[in-house]
């Protein structure tokens, strides 16, 4: 593995990500939306509302239905409904908000990987430079790995600063995150993030533009909305363990692209998949 | 200039059911400038791409300085050094930034190297714009700079004159002189600029749909395909252009010549690598 042009190719494609405002902004803007704004609202919502309004009392009667596990008696020790309502919010339904995050940022970097370089002409000089193309291709992999973790964890803790404060006047302390947020934050969103972009880099490198890589990576997605769905209603409420048996699924699936990308690496078809 | 750095056996390749080369051979010898002579689509681009492994010949054999392209690809593309017809730039980077990026790439050590060839090539004014706003022979000469980087044995240069104004045309073909003189570089030259082709290149490949029809040095091509020359010759009188049995016959005319009138100045017409062209392509069409 050719180490210094691995980071070479990482850098410039980051570097180019931050230099175009087209590319970085709709980047921003999702975290931004899923991270912040939205958990901001629901929280400060549960907060500030009174419990008399028939919406609140519509979500108390949702929390009590939702199977928490262990979480249960923690929150029969809580004084107030708005707490209750808010600790769950919080702790429960934010989560497939943190697997969109870091899938849909993953997606439109790694979407370009390959694919950008034959729509600008590049392609051609990278294939004739002395690199092998597993350090290309990890170079790609890092490109958009990189973002796609470092967006997640920010808007994380943005949603954690935001949270938190919305939710002082509840609490007079921290309740988010709990410890059941630490498969999620440490196992689910990288295994997602690094699948999602093992996969669309490989799309890229088989069409030859992006628009056709964003939409076939697109497909991907489809899957974890159903997942937002679920744990949204109260149908599929993830606990420690769902997240654990999601991550070793993910660890396998994401085995499985990176055996199947490193066997149909092949500079010939590569450059031909360029030639137009 | 006797041991081959580059053949190419019996090539043959095909995308989808068009035959792009077709029994193609050449041979390149280390420390020569080869010329790849031929319209478009004559397959000089293709061979170019198969020699340096980043496509693979349908049959036949290819070897460079020894390496076979399909297995070590990565070998002969250190030894190369490419200036495609397109150059390939990052065009939001600056010049100094596309070079150091590809430094990077190629494993240069001396961190001096892209300043060092951008002042070479008259880009130094030039380093901290983007390449997008360059103009077409100045992206020509950063390509240049770029296939360089790396000292490269070997240099592919596809049109490297294509887009440049007369001085920046001079500026690259005393550059490729200078550098096959003193570093002994080994240059295949693709290019539809025959005059300019004539005053670099040691020998001449010419290709028609994807076949060689013919290959030799200047000389060589001349003793095969032109057997009458044509002598433009000015005197007082005027221009006049007259027909000798060879160019052996040349001094002894002109000596002949210059004892009735006043010669003011001669220049054999038919000789140039452009009437060498039009005659092999005109003798393979007939065969």
């Amino acid at each position: 593995m050719n180490k210094q042009a691995m980071w070479a190719i990482a850098k410039k494609d980051m570097k180019a990500i931050g230099a175009n405002l087209q590319v970085w902004l709709p980047m921003l803007i999702l975290p931004a939306l899923l991270g912040v704004v939205l958990p901001g609202v629901i929280i400060g919502l549960t907060a500030f509302m009174s419990m008399d309004s028939p919406d609140m009392q519509e979500m108390a009667a949702w929390v009590s239905k939702i199977n928490l596990g262990p979480i249960s008696a923690k929150l029969a020790a809580m004084t107030s409904l708005n707490q209750q309502i808010a600790f769950v919010v919080a702790n429960y339904m934010l989560a497939p908000f943190f697997v969109l995050i870091p899938l849909m940022t993953a997606s439109v970097v790694s979407a370009d990987s390959f694919a950008g370089e034959k729509e600008r002409g590049t392609f051609e000089t990278l294939l004739f430079a002395p690199v092998d193309l597993k350090s290309l291709f990890a170079g790609k992999f890092l490109a958009s790995f990189i973002p796609a973790v470092g967006l997640s964890l920010a808007s994380f803790v943005l949603c954690g600063i935001t949270v938190n404060a919305l939710g002082w006047k509840l609490f007079r302390g921290i309740f988010f995150p709990q410890l059941n947020w630490l498969p999620m934050i440490l196992l689910v969103m990288p295994l997602l993030s690094a699948g999602a972009v093992l996969a669309n880099v490989f799309i890229s490198a088989k069409v030859s533009s992006f628009q056709a890589a964003y939409q076939m990576g697109g497909v991907l997605v489809l899957p974890f909305l159903l997942l937002l769905v679920g744990q949204m209603s109260g149908v599929l409420v993830l606990g420690t363990g769902a997240l654990l048996a999601i991550a070793a699924v993910l660890a396998v699936i994401d085995a499985i692209l990176l055996q199947l990308l490193l066997k149909n690496l092949n500079r010939t078809a590569l450059f031909e998949s360029q030639v137009r | 200039m006797s041991e081959n750095m580059i053949e190419l056996n019996h090539i043959s390749k095909r995308f989808g059911n068009h035959p792009v080369l077709t029994d193609f051979s050449m041979t390149v010898g280390r420390g020569e400038i080869v010329g790849l002579l031929g319209p478009n689509g004559s397959g000089k681009t293709t061979s170019i791409r198969l020699v340096n492994g980043v496509m693979r010949a349908d049959a036949g054999s290819i070897t460079v300085a020894g390496y076979d392209p399909v297995h070590d690809g990565e070998a002969i593309r250190r030894l190369s050094g490419i200036l495609t017809e397109t150059a390939g730039f990052y065009l939001n980077m600056t010049g100094l930034e596309n070079l150091r990026f590809f430094a990077e790439l190629y494993g240069v050590t001396e961190t001096q190297r892209p300043l060092a060839l951008l002042e070479e090539f008259g880009l130094t004014d030039a380093k901290e714009k983007k390449v997008g706003t360059y103009s077409t022979g100045m992206k020509k000469r950063l390509g240049l700079a770029k296939a360089l980087l790396h000292r490269p044995e070997i240099l592919f240069l596809d049109e490297p004159t294509n887009g440049l104004d007369p001085e920046g045309i001079r500026m690259v073909i005393e550059y490729i002189t200078r550098l096959n003189r003193r570093d002994g570089t080994t240059i295949v030259l693709c290019s539809h600029l025959l005059q300019q082709m004539e005053e670099v290149c040691h020998r001449y490949v010419f290709l028609q749909g994807g076949r060689v029809i013919e290959q030799g040095t200047h000389a060589e091509l001349e003793a095969r395909y032109i057997k009458e020359a044509t002598l433009r010759v000015e005197t007082r009188a005027g221009v006049a252009e007259h027909k000798l049995p060879g160019r052996q016959a040349v001094p002894a005319f002109l000596r002949e010549l210059t004892q009735r009138e006043e010669v003011f100045g001669a220049t054999l017409v038919n000789q140039d690598l452009e009437s060498l062209y039009f005659k092999i392509r005109e003798v393979a069409g007939r065969e």
